[in-house]
């Protein structure tokens, strides 16, 4: 949290030295009021209004790395702040009337922050499609950030019951499911040490996503063990592309840290869905996984 | 005989907690969150001068498991904790050559390689049973630390081992809503709501000698920790040592006035003592006699009757009602059940 902050803070130092101009600048131009001119419901609203536009700010600097859209998202909302700030302004120091600056501030700046704003969520808006469409086949139809897996960026197995079990429901349609084991994973974890074994599952997890198709989902269903599910197909085409997946990870050449190849194998268990939940269908591809003929 | 207390300072903080830290370091959680309410700091325990008590380490689980709501971390914990980094129990563990003397470790200096779970080994005539004790009164707990046990005992065991043993797991707790998580990393065949906590595996297995171990650095090791844990201020924990004294008379099994003249206190500080782990002396004889019946009902082939008669109940109707109480279950119902296990 704290490295993200500090990427930004060009513009957190930036909004500061102007919010202090505006009120130098106010200062210096105008008296202050006495307390009975005061205006308590107009200080709370439009108070309220710049913190809460400040507060925006925060949020999407804390959540998002620099770039265009960011950039976009906190001018605009930057330029909301510094007009709700010198509308805030003018309840504790009366300007002279001469003084012209200040609707410039107030009216000029209001919609020129909401037109920036509206640019950056635009382009927000298209920067998710691509992020979207880079996670077509780690997600399907709806999104539950609370089944993401902590170490790859796959599904959990929760999300993979509730998946099966849409598809389930689909029963004019075949559907099959694959389970993928790394062949002898705790001698390779032992080996590689966590960092790297870590590793290894998460560049796996992106070899198999490389061959799998537009449908498909891959999510990891515990330890070394991923499941493919592959709807609207049948037993013949499950095998090929199963066999697909095996070539695919023994071909994958993964290098530890210091850069040595460490060869990689998976075993398969596949299941083809009969008239039964997903439960039982995930324990007969598990249970496929062990036999020794493998694709069963 | 001594035996150390719930808030006893002796566990050497850079040792099985470390691992914890380790892990969850690798998952960017902050160690100072893990640390919270433990009264140590990173600095310290990276200086090897930290040490827990067993209360610490079970706070240290509790806000592990508050940070990384994963049910994934407990066998990942387990994957990592052996041989470890624990010194002489490590190298003693490493360098075992064959089953019986890596379990001699966990049996032995349980309290070296994992002070929070208490290692029993019991033979049959066809299988070995590792059964684990709760040793810190560890309540919502027990389940992290009995999951972590079984996965670095099935891993290590396979890894120093060079081959797959095909270990049966019982648990106490139903079947949890992860269960991939056991069939993954423990792959092997799961008996959930049992009546103990144990590993299961044929005879056979116990003596085959192990590749790749050094006889004399194991010697060597063995004196190393025998020397260590006589300088600990116990080698069990006050609830395990009591457990076991009370396993040791199950026939006639000593009063809480009785078990507090032999640990030379009185009634009320024994009382006290356990309170710290979160036990009483009703549930420790309540778990020891439920233990020893399963152990005679299950593995030695003898019927209820028999069960009852060594457990000096005056009558089988009495002696169903309280094994009913200790486990939800009749005698009958688990002689069947756990015979099943026991024939595969």
């Amino acid at each position: 949290m704290k490295q993200r902050l500090s990427l930004h803070r060009g513009s957190l130092i930036a909004l500061l030295v102007m919010a202090n101009l505006v009120v130098l600048a106010n200062l210096a131009s105008g008296d202050l009021k006495t307390v009975s001119e005061l205006v308590w419901l107009d200080i709370a609203g439009e108070g309220g209004a710049a913190l809460l536009a400040l507060l925006w700010i925060g949020l999407i600097l804390n959540s998002r790395p620099t770039g265009r859209v960011t950039r976009l998202l906190v001018t605009g909302l930057s330029t909301l702040f510094l007009a709700y700030w010198q509308d805030l302004m003018d309840e504790f120091i009366q300007l002279p009337s001469a003084v012209m600056w200040d609707h410039w501030l107030e009216s000029g700046a209001m919609p020129l922050g909401m037109l920036l704003l509206t640019l950056g969520i635009y382009h927000w808006h298209r920067e998710q499609q691509a992020i979207s469409a880079q996670l077509q086949k780690r997600e399907r139809v709806f999104r539950e950030h609370r089944s993401l897996d902590g170490l790859t960026p796959l599904s959990g197995p929760r999300y993979l019951r509730e998946q099966l079990a849409m598809e389930l429901l689909k029963q004019d349609q075949p559907l099959s499911l694959v389970m993928l084991d790394l062949h002898c994973f705790d001698h390779s974890r032992r080996l590689l040490g966590p960092h790297d074994s870590d590793r290894l599952l998460r560049e796996v997890a992106e070899v198999l996503l490389l061959n799998l198709r537009q449908q498909d989902l891959l999510c990891r269903y515990a330890g070394d063990r991923f499941a493919v599910v592959l709807p609207r197909t049948g037993r013949q085409e499950a095998e090929s592309l199963t066999r697909e997946l095996e070539q695919a990870v023994r071909h994958f050449a993964f290098k530890t840290q210091r850069g040595i190849t460490h060869p990689v194998a998976i075993m398969a268990g596949l299941a083809v869905a009969h008239d039964e939940d997903a439960d039982s269908l995930i324990e007969r591809a598990n249970r496929n996984l062990h036999s020794p003929s493998r694709v069963a | 005989m001594v035996f150390f207390l719930h808030d006893q300072r002796f566990i050497p903080a850079h040792g099985q907690a470390a691992v914890l830290l380790d892990l969850a370091a690798d998952q960017a959680i902050d160690s100072n969150v893990l640390l919270r309410h433990t009264g140590l700091f990173r600095e310290q325990i990276v200086q090897g001068e930290a040490q827990l008590s067993s209360h610490d380490f079970l706070q240290l689980i509790h806000n592990s498991r508050r940070s990384l709501a994963d049910p994934e971390l407990s066998f990942r914990y387990g994957q990592r904790l052996f041989p470890g980094h624990y010194g002489a129990a490590s190298t003693l563990l490493a360098n075992a050559g064959n089953l019986a003397q890596a379990l001699q470790v966990f049996c032995d200096f349980g309290v070296l390689i994992q002070p929070l779970a208490g290692a029993r080994l019991s033979l049959s005539e066809q299988h070995l049973c590792l059964q684990w004790l709760d040793c810190a009164g560890s309540g919502p707990h027990w389940r992290f630390i009995v999951e972590a046990a079984m996965t670095g005992v099935a891993s290590v065991t396979r890894w120093l081992s060079g081959e797959r043993l095909p270990w049966q797991f019982l648990f106490r707790h139903d079947c949890p809503d992860y269960p991939e998580q056991y069939q993954v990393h423990l792959s092997g065949p799961l008996h959930f709501a049992s009546q103990i906590d144990a590993m299961l595996l044929p005879l056979e297995y116990l003596e085959r000698p192990w590749p790749n171990h050094s006889a004399t650095a194991r010697q060597a090791a063995l004196q190393q920790c025998q020397q260590e844990i006589a300088s600990l201020p116990g080698t069990l924990s006050l609830r395990h040592g009591l457990y076991l004294h009370l396993l040791e008379h199950i026939h006639q099994p000593p009063s809480l006035q009785e078990s507090a003249e032999w640990l030379e206190c009185s009634p009320a500080t024994l009382k006290r003592r356990l309170k710290g782990f979160s036990s009483h002396y009703q549930q420790l004889l309540d778990e020891a006699r439920l233990h020893q019946a399963v152990h005679w009902l299950a593995f030695h082939g003898q019927g209820p009757d028999q069960v009852c008669a060594r457990l000096n109940f005056t009558d089988s109707t009495n002696f169903r009602r309280s094994f009913k109480r200790w486990s939800g279950q009749t005698p009958a119902m688990c002689h069947r059940q756990l015979l099943r296990f026991a024939q595969r």
